[in-house]
């Protein structure tokens, strides 16, 4: 049977899309699954360095499209997982240099031999961001509970539907439950209603993945933080498991119940 | 812009070609016509095509006519560049005349007015997204929310069976005795006609369907009862 291509996107830059093809690779690696990230974003690739692979980089993406080397030569055998392979982004080329029907083909090569291909998509609508959903047989949209955000992310799921993709699911990314609570954030409802698509997923905002991403070790490589937990949520979601969906602590921390004392009087 | 957009005038379809390749051009054009939805609202339908600064040969102009006649749509009139024109010139100089029956068929389909209130309306049934323009010489009823970031433009009166938070023109044309009705209106900026409102910065979506309409002047939203 050949493998599942899914491209993960979202418009907006910044809200998570590199962080999240990581940490859904490792967590879908770590339960078995044959996985090839494939990063798009040629001339500003990232994804060999959260996935702490920059170092072993010979052949990338670009130089199997021209031909200057074969796919099994570009790919780079993550050095924890050994189901998990990168495709790296060129660094020195923009984004003409692939069109749709290479990264089409290349996809097509990599379905053969890997249960999931997941594509970390660029920023924005343009032409590597139409590289990227091209391949696709499934979709992830993510966005953080901002305004701007979902803006963008209601721009692209029209722009995946009108290229007649399966409808997009959803990641909700960088939620901080209180901030929800003192209504000073969007909640999920809110996110939904606007995009009325299905949730795959949430994320709460951790301290801990900023750490992880300048060490090069993805937070789902381990259990212990919430982001690395969430993300190996929807990895089982994605094989088909069915997770209930987590109700994040939203009651205060203890510094906040200390500040509102002080408030409140 | 888009690669195609699509406009119900009085005189037939206008298709405007935007950015992009040739290639996506055709692609998108195909793919937008293919569309099950879409099927009913294109056939017969007669075309005017908008070029833009985009310079067409004979060969790409023979080309689109092929597709379009793929769904029994005829090409009426090119305007664009000069060089342009002269290519459809050219190429309707050398095709047949269209067959009697289909000419007739077209001539029947009543050309929608925004002044009477039997205008043809255009039916969108899915959510209108960020990004996304309806435009239409009748009145547009639409299944579904639009979406902040979307726009829609009638000539005749806006309807939405859902929540309107996008930009609505009624009566685009100037007639302001269009409506613009939603389950729940909470448009970013609502025209009709002439008039521009916008929500106030405060203002919370009611839960209820209103409608705007232009009094002594001014757009008016009230509570939508029955009349």
């Amino acid at each position: 049977m050949p493998g599942r291509v899914i491209t993960i996107t979202s418009g907006k830059g910044g809200v998570g899309k590199t962080t999240a093809t990581a940490n859904i690779g490792v967590a879908l690696a770590r339960r078995g699954q044959r996985v090839a990230c494939v990063d798009a974003d040629i001339g500003l690739r990232n994804l060999d360095v959260v996935m702490g692979l920059e170092n072993r980089i010979v052949y990338d993406l670009v130089d199997v499209v021209e031909g200057r080397a074969r796919l099994r030569q570009a790919l780079i055998k993550d050095k924890r997982l050994p189901e998990l392979q990168l495709l790296p982004a060129a660094q020195t080329r923009d984004k003409s240099a692939v069109n749709e029907k290479q990264m089409t083909k290349l996809c097509d090569d990599l379905k053969k031999e890997f249960d999931f291909v997941l594509i970390d998509s660029p920023a924005g609508i343009e032409r590597g961001f139409k590289n990227s959903i091209a391949p696709a047989d499934e979709l992830l949209i993510i966005v953080t509970p901002e305004v701007s955000a979902v803006r963008d992310a209601d721009r692209v799921i029209g722009l995946v539907e009108a290229n007649e993709k399966p409808s997009p699911k959803l990641i909700i990314n960088r939620l901080r439950p209180a901030m929800v609570k003192r209504g000073e954030m969007m909640d999920t409802a809110d996110v939904l209603e606007v995009l009325a698509i299905e949730l795959i997923g949430i994320v709460p905002e951790d301290d801990t993945i900023i750490t992880s991403t300048n060490k090069g070790q993805p937070v789902a490589l381990e259990d212990r933080s919430a982001a690395g937990a969430a993300f190996t949520r929807i990895a089982r979601r994605l094989l088909g498991e069915d997770v209930p969906f987590q109700v994040f602590d939203e009651s205060p921390g203890l510094l906040e119940r200390f500040a509102r004392l002080f408030r409140n009087p | 812009m888009s690669v195609v957009s699509f406009k119900g005038t009085r005189e037939g379809l206008s298709i405007t070609l935007g950015e992009g390749t040739w290639h996506e051009i055709l692609n998108e054009l195909a793919t937008q016509l293919n569309r099950p939805s879409a099927q009913s609202f294109f056939q017969g339908a007669r075309v005017l095509l908008e070029t833009g600064e985009r310079a067409l040969d004979a060969l790409r102009l023979e080309e689109l006519i092929a597709l379009l006649a793929q769904h029994s749509m005829t090409l009426t009139s090119v305007s664009g560049e000069t060089r342009t024109q002269e290519a459809f010139d050219q190429v309707r100089a050398a095709m047949p005349a269209p067959p009697e029956s289909l000419a007739l068929e077209t001539r029947e389909t009543p050309a929608p007015t925004a002044s009477s209130n039997e205008a043809q309306a255009m039916l969108i049934h899915r959510t209108v997204r960020s990004g996304q323009t309806f435009n239409y010489a009748g009145t547009i009823v639409i299944i579904g929310d639009v979406n902040p970031g979307a726009e829609v433009v009638a000539e005749g009166d806006v309807i939405v069976w859902g929540k309107l938070r996008g930009v609505v023109h009624a009566g685009a044309a100037g007639n302001e005795d269009a409506v613009v009705g939603a389950l729940i209106l909470a448009p970013t900026q609502l025209r009709i006609g002439k008039q521009i409102a916008r929500a106030p910065d405060d203002r919370r979506a009611r839960h209820f369907p209103e409608v705007a309409r232009v009094r002594d002047g001014h757009i008016v939203v009230e509570p939508w009862i029955g009349s």
